[in-house]
């Protein structure tokens, strides 16, 4: 499988407080076409800069960040808006889906912005809003949708436009039991139909439990990346 | 940008209530404005028609001595000639020459100190529209066995007298000696200006000069302009064209009027002013709270790689739309109160006592239709302006920062 992305040395400091924090340090890590790889790691661990600063939302002090070829820390910023719009899908914590929107208008949005031919647009949107089990709320707003519709529609935003892959920070934290077990069958079946790879960033044991690799983060440094075999039985258990 | 206006939309009716605030306040402050300009339009034209159109007229000449000393011996050389030589001017409307005097005007028990004009009625009639300001009686058909004179309601009032009633003018003739006659009230005209009303009197030119004993005094010259925007170049015209002769433009005759016009004017653009800012400011309040509101939204647009001009260009349609909504119902309401009180009248408070001072009592706004497109172009423009602050602010967020504020 190809490479996807290659962090070299990736750093990241702030220095707007008292102490400078080290939020990376000298991350080196490769994330391969089709992977499903959780960060795991305490609070303050670095989970959410890391994520940020691969999917190009903040840029690191040190190190590269290799998506497609391009280093995309040394990018300037206008034409990373366009590189984020055509090669990374997010997924937020708490869904983030525009509220004047209906679901499939929000599923489109991403597209919409890439200038996709409307029919291809709408089919697509329709299309992934039936695979998150979302067909009959195609003309709904967020506001009338439950928690997990809605980070179900944030799922198909993310994939819909076909990114080279996805990030999504804690997509979890805010769902219960059932909402959680739900979003996590349907993303795990869009990687593996998509071939889409998948980031997460997660404390949520039930995340960590259906990723194929979980990499640990302690203070900004990898202190574990492993891998595992997970068949499909396993991952719905 | 389809997409961009409908976000835009539906963002604008997100807090329905905040929206139709900011937009009645739109629709209020536009119709402030247009009935500033209609009340202030209204008021300039009352007092042009009552001062200018129907008394004093655009420019007035005389001898240089006669405005110390209002008596006949002080006439204008050659008056009749220039006037006839001014009326052939393709910037002059007509030419009236008068004689004027100042003397006393007496009824069977009342008298009362007064100006009196000798006219030639059509020219007057021409000049300042003296025929069709007569309330009561004719306007010098003669006939009578007294010649005629027309005075002023106020003045009809003060002397307890009325059409067909005996008048005795006395007065100084060219020669400086007192000379009294006996006149018949023809007509009775009406101004807004009282003041006017009570000091002026008009008779025949022809009878004037029989009394003050000469052909052809003329004592004043008044001139109607074809362009009255033009009246100052016209009377430098004048001035350069007849050296020993005193030209005035009405501001230098009724100075307090042009003053008082000037400043509606400029009043009126600081009211203009006030309005538009206070509106801009409500608008840009209201844009800058929903943007507070959204900053997570914003943020996940930008995060998601909605570029920075097109968020800036969606918070300046919001702010554009509202604009356009409270224009476009402000300026119908706006026409309609003007079609309105254009007919039914605006009393002014205490409008009795205003016309002592040359004010019309009721004034009947009205506006050129070519305002409304004016303010309206100038809110929209206003709007934008007011927009590109929270505009910015938005653009400004930092889509990692912005994605995860509560």
């Amino acid at each position: 499988m190809k490479t996807v992305i290659k962090t070299t040395d990736l750093s990241k400091t702030y220095t707007g407080t008292a102490v400078p924090v080290h939020a990376l340090k000298n991350v080196n890590l490769e994330f391969r076409q089709g992977e499903f790889t959780a960060i795991v790691g305490p609070s303050g661990s670095g989970k959410t800069t890391f994520l940020n600063v691969i999917g190009g939302l903040d840029k690191p002090t040190g190190g590269q960040v290799v998506i497609d070829g391009v280093d995309i820390a040394t990018m300037k910023e206008s034409k990373l808006f366009d590189f984020r719009l055509r090669h990374i899908g997010f997924v937020f914590q708490a869904y983030n889906l525009i509220p004047v929107l209906t679901a499939v208008e929000n599923v489109s949005f991403i597209m919409l912005l890439q200038n996709r031919p409307k029919a291809e647009m709408e089919e697509r949107a329709r299309e992934m809003l039936n695979q998150v089990g979302l067909g009959d709320k195609v003309d709904v707003r967020p506001g009338k949708l439950s928690g997990g519709q809605q980070q179900r529609v944030a799922v198909a935003r993310a994939l819909a436009s076909r990114p080279d892959f996805v990030l999504a920070d804690e997509p979890t934290a805010n769902l219960d039991t059932e909402s959680a077990f739900n979003l996590l069958d349907i993303m795990s079946r869009l990687n593996r139909e998509e071939h889409i790879t998948l980031i997460f960033s997660t404390h949520d044991q039930r995340v960590i439990e259906r990723a194929r690799r979980v990499i640990t983060l302690v203070d900004g440094a990898v202190a574990s990346d492993e891998q595992f075999e997970r068949t499909e039985v396993n991952e719905k258990a | 940008m389809k997409t961009l206006i409908k976000i835009s939309w539906r963002n604008i009716w997100r807090n329905r209530s905040r929206s139709i605030i900011i937009i009645t306040a739109l629709i209020l402050g536009l119709m402030g404005g247009v009935f500033s300009a209609a009340m202030r339009l209204a008021l300039e034209e009352q007092q042009f028609e009552d001062t200018i159109d129907n008394q004093i007229s655009h420019i007035q000449l005389h001898h240089p001595d006669f405005i110390a000393n209002p008596e006949a011996r002080y006439s204008i050389a050659g008056g009749i000639e220039i006037a006839s030589e001014l009326s052939m001017r393709d910037d002059i409307a007509v030419a009236s020459a008068r004689t004027v005097v100042d003397g006393m005007i007496a009824s069977a028990n009342m008298s009362s100190g007064v100006r009196i004009k000798g006219v030639v009625p059509e020219v007057e009639a021409k000049t300042t529209g003296l025929d069709e300001l007569l309330s009561d009686g004719s306007y010098f058909t003669g006939g009578g066995r007294l010649p005629s004179v027309i005075i002023g309601q106020a003045l009809a009032d003060n002397l307890n007298t009325g059409v067909g009633s005996r008048l005795v003018l006395t007065f100084q003739d060219v020669d400086g000696e007192i000379v009294s006659s006996s006149f018949r009230v023809e007509g009775i005209f009406k101004l807004t200006s009282k003041s006017f009303e009570e000091r002026t009197v008009y008779l025949n030119a022809a009878e004037m000069s029989r009394i003050v004993g000469a052909e052809d005094v003329v004592t004043e010259i008044a001139v109607v302009v074809e362009e009255p925007g033009e009246y100052r170049n016209v009377a430098e015209i004048i001035g350069g064209l007849y050296p020993d002769v005193k030209v005035r433009h009405w501001a230098d005759l009724q100075p307090a009027l042009y003053y008082s016009l000037e400043f509606l004017g400029e009043a009126l653009i600081w009211i203009l002013i006030i309005i538009i800012m206070a509106v801009s400011f409500g608008l840009l309040n209201t844009i800058l709270m929903s943007i507070l509101e959204r900053v997570r939204e914003l943020g996940v647009l930008l995060a998601v790689g909605m570029k920075r001009r097109k968020v800036f260009s969606m918070i300046v349609a919001e702010t554009t739309i509202i604009a356009i909504i409270g224009g476009i119902i402000g300026l119908l309401m706006s026409w309609g109160m003007i079609e309105i009180l254009g007919n039914t009248g605006v009393p002014i408070p205490g409008g009795e006592g205003l016309e002592d001072f040359g004010y019309a009592s009721v004034l009947y706004p009205r506006i050129e239709s070519s305002f409304y497109f004016e303010i309206a172009l100038v809110l929209v423009i206003f709007a934008i302006i007011a927009s590109l602050y929270p505009a910015w602010k938005a653009i400004r967020l930092q889509p990692a920062e912005a994605v995860r504020q509560e």
